[in-house]
């Protein structure tokens, strides 16, 4: 393979498919789309995040000894005696009993570490935590002097930890509403990204085929190199989309508080970035490679519309059935969904977000993800070799099958009046 | 035959085809076809509709893989710096719609393998020969049906080809587009490109091409140089126009209605040649002779008596006459 021609050919796709008006409005106006609907998020979770009315009783542990008697304490607010052994299951049947809605626990060595853990069963409240904040500030400047305090202790009373009862993992509350938003918005991108870039790769394979411009192509360049080229050049513009919203997103978190508080929930480990990326690499060949094979095989744009609805159609199942996922995300639609090639990245991503996916379904996934995208690259080449020629005449699954069986470089049909 | 000239070699050739076949399914394309271009001339392949051409000419480019035989181009099997060395301008053929014409131009010189500043510079001149220099920045779907045409054209020479593989150059073109196209051709004859044209225009391979193959159901009909495939369908006969009593003629045996209504067509018998028929009409006072000519056919009879009846006795007569030669 000529590499050099390969990298003409993905220049001039990436060039003329960034100036077109698809790609713009993607590239452009879909992070503004974005952005309102993150905006209408954060002001549903400050009207949230405002109120108390959820922890009438809030039980607190006082392993550190500064809660003063002489201090006003809120209202609801009441100390809790706890055992020293089996200290969290006693705090969670507490709370399972109803004796309180929020029990947090003052560390011993508080005045230095200011580590404060709260427990509930429902999300804790912004509202909540300035309670808590306040409470513990009134009684520290009450005995200052007396424990020492340091002065960081008095600007900034806790570093609070939220444990939630289940599973008792340690979880900011950003990132309890980051695990949740985030993966559903990166798939959203995701998804975008994805099936914009295919469409970009039959719409130019169809046109090319429809102008008559592919005989011209293809005594220049081998079949080969155009396919690798038009993947390198569409790979490049669907990275481009994606680091432009990622930028927009970086904007966003760094110049306003909200933004900055909703992002810093994203406490996603290196490992689920790799994954991540990793995936999206994996979907769009295989989408590309789908696409690439649909607009080689048909005749004219709107046969190749059809089809690609229909493949997108399919694509798109997991986002459609989320209700599914969100309820149990280790259901079994949400698993088989995991494991079918066309859906599994983006399937894989949302249960990610939602739970502990379990390393052997996305050890399974992916090589299923990878021998289908394999597979379907090589059928792709041989579809556009055959196809590409075939003007008005479509490559049917039964002539592919018989242009196979005979010899895979000449379709089993003139492939042009001469 | 001149499928297999012993004193040439393949690197004589431009392009050398041995016994290639192509089948598509139960049907045969293209059946053990020989042919042989030599350098520097205009060759032309002729055929009807479905005949094998653009099958042919795709085996030579590599689009298409032979099932059987061999084919080498320029010397030698094709390779990427081959494939450099040619310029295609298929049947069937078109341009990016939405693409400015000097910016498509470039892309397409690009994959012949020529720097940008290069195939720039040689756009722009070729451009302006054409009367295209003010639509460089327009869209090709803003040009007309003849402008695409020339830009089509000006992307198959743009990268100076040793070998021009053209499919009707001419369909499509006004007379002095036609004629522009001509002057070009010959133009890069004379600079040494070899030039295989494919055409349905008869008289265009009269004037133009040095030597033919002709194509029908798969199967070489005819090939050799065109003035000889012509005298070799040559009837005994002589057209004539003038004044006077043809049928009284000395040697003519029968006199049969020419095209125009003012010639006559004059069938010799046996043992009388044109030359005898023209010495005697020189000698008698009673014929005004305004023109006399051999009746040989045109490439379009031949053509229409080849493709409408035998074409493998076609082939066989040629070569009798040419082995009696």
């Amino acid at each position: 393979m000529n590499l050099a021609k390969a990298l003409i050919v993905a220049r001039r796709e990436y060039r003329v498919n960034f100036r077109s008006p698809g790609f713009l409005f993607m590239a452009f106006a879909f992070p503004l789309i974005i952005l309102g609907i993150m905006f209408f998020i954060t002001q549903f979770i400050i009207e949230r995040e405002t109120s108390t009315d959820d922890f009438q009783k809030v039980g607190y542990v006082d392993n550190a000894d500064i809660v003063q008697p002489g201090v006003e304490t809120p209202e609801g607010y009441f100390a809790l005696d706890v055992p020293e052994v089996e200290a969290v299951p006693y705090i969670e049947q507490q709370l399972k009993d109803g004796v309180a809605d929020a029990i947090f626990v003052i560390d011993a060595n508080y005045t230095l570490t200011g580590q404060v853990d709260v427990y509930s069963q429902k999300n804790v409240t912004e509202a909540l935590k300035e309670d808590i904040d306040r409470f513990l500030s009134d009684h520290l400047v009450a005995q200052a002097d007396d424990l020492q305090v340091p002065a960081e202790r008095l600007v900034e009373p806790m570093d609070v930890v939220f444990r939630t009862l289940d599973t008792d993992e340690r979880q900011s509350e950003a990132a309890l509403i980051g695990r949740f938003l985030l993966p559903t918005i990166f798939v959203f991108v995701f998804f975008i990204a994805t099936s914009t870039t295919s469409q970009f790769m039959m719409g130019g394979v169809v046109e090319e085929k429809e102008n008559r411009l592919m005989e011209i192509l293809a005594s220049s360049v081998r079949p080969l190199e155009l396919l690798v080229g038009k993947l390198l050049g569409l790979s490049g513009l669907a990275f481009t989309q994606i680091a432009f919203w990622v930028l927009t997103g970086a904007v966003i978190a760094l110049t306003t508080e909200q933004g900055r508080d909703f992002f810093s929930g994203a406490e996603f480990q290196t490992s689920d970035i790799l994954l991540m990326i990793v995936l999206f690499v994996l979907d769009f060949v295989l989408m590309s490679a789908i696409m690439l094979g649909v607009g080689a095989a048909v005749t004219a744009e709107a046969e190749s519309r059809q089809a690609g609805g229909f493949i997108g159609l399919i694509a798109v199942l997991p986002i459609a059935a989320n209700a599914l996922f969100f309820t149990n995300p280790n259901g079994p639609i949400p698993v088989i969904l995991s494991f079918f090639p066309m859906t599994s990245p983006v399937a894989i991503i949302m249960r990610i977000g939602l739970t502990s996916v379990p390393t052997w379904q996305i050890a399974v996934s992916m090589v299923i993800l990878i021998a289908s995208t394999v597979g379907v690259l090589w059928l792709a080449a041989v579809v556009f070799r055959l196809g590409m020629l075939m003007y008005g005449k479509v490559l049917t699954p039964k002539l592919l099958w018989q242009s196979l069986r005979e010899n895979q470089n000449t379709p089993v049909m003139t492939p042009l009046s001469e | 035959m001149t499928t297999n000239n012993s004193n040439s070699s393949v690197a004589d050739h431009a392009i050398f085809v041995q016994a290639i076949t192509k089948r598509f399914g139960n049907f045969t394309a293209v059946d053990h076809v020989n042919f042989e271009v030599n350098r520097g001339e205009i060759f032309s392949l002729l055929g009807p509709n479905g005949a094998g051409k653009t099958t042919i000419i795709r085996m030579i480019l590599d689009i298409l893989r032979p099932d059987d035989g061999q084919i080498q181009v320029l010397g030698g099997a094709l390779t990427d710096a081959t494939k450099d060395r040619i310029g295609y301008l298929p049947e069937e053929r078109g341009l990016y719609k939405n693409v400015k014409v000097l910016e498509m131009l470039i892309y397409l010189g690009q994959l012949k393998g020529m720097s940008t500043h290069d195939v720039r510079v040689r756009a722009l001149d070729l451009l302006e020969r054409f009367g295209l220099s003010d639509n460089t920045k327009s869209k090709i779907s803003q040009l007309s049906k003849g402008m695409q045409q020339k830009v089509q054209t000006i992307a198959t020479i743009l990268h100076k080809p040793d070998l021009l593989i053209i499919d009707e150059p001419f369909s499509g073109l006004d007379p002095v587009n036609t004629q522009l196209i001509q002057d070009l051709l010959y133009e890069m004859k004379a600079e040494g490109v070899t030039i295989v044209m494919s055409t349905h225009q008869m008289h265009q391979v009269e004037e133009m091409a040095d030597r033919l193959l002709m194509i029908n159901k798969g199967q070489r009909v005819l090939y050799g140089p065109v003035k000889e495939v012509r005298q070799t369908y040559a009837q005994n006969a002589v057209i004539v126009e003038g004044e006077g009593n043809w049928t009284t003629v000395p040697g003519v045996k029968e006199v049969l209605a020419g095209r125009n209504g003012h010639e006559a067509k004059l069938m010799l018998a046996p043992g009388f040649t044109p030359d005898d028929v023209m010495q005697i009409l020189a000698s008698r006072k009673d014929y005004a002779v305004r023109r006399f000519e051999l009746a040989v056919p045109s490439l379009n009879e031949i053509f229409i008596q080849v493709v409408g009846g035998n074409g493998s006795r076609a082939e066989a007569r040629y070569n009798d006459v040419r082995a009696a030669d």
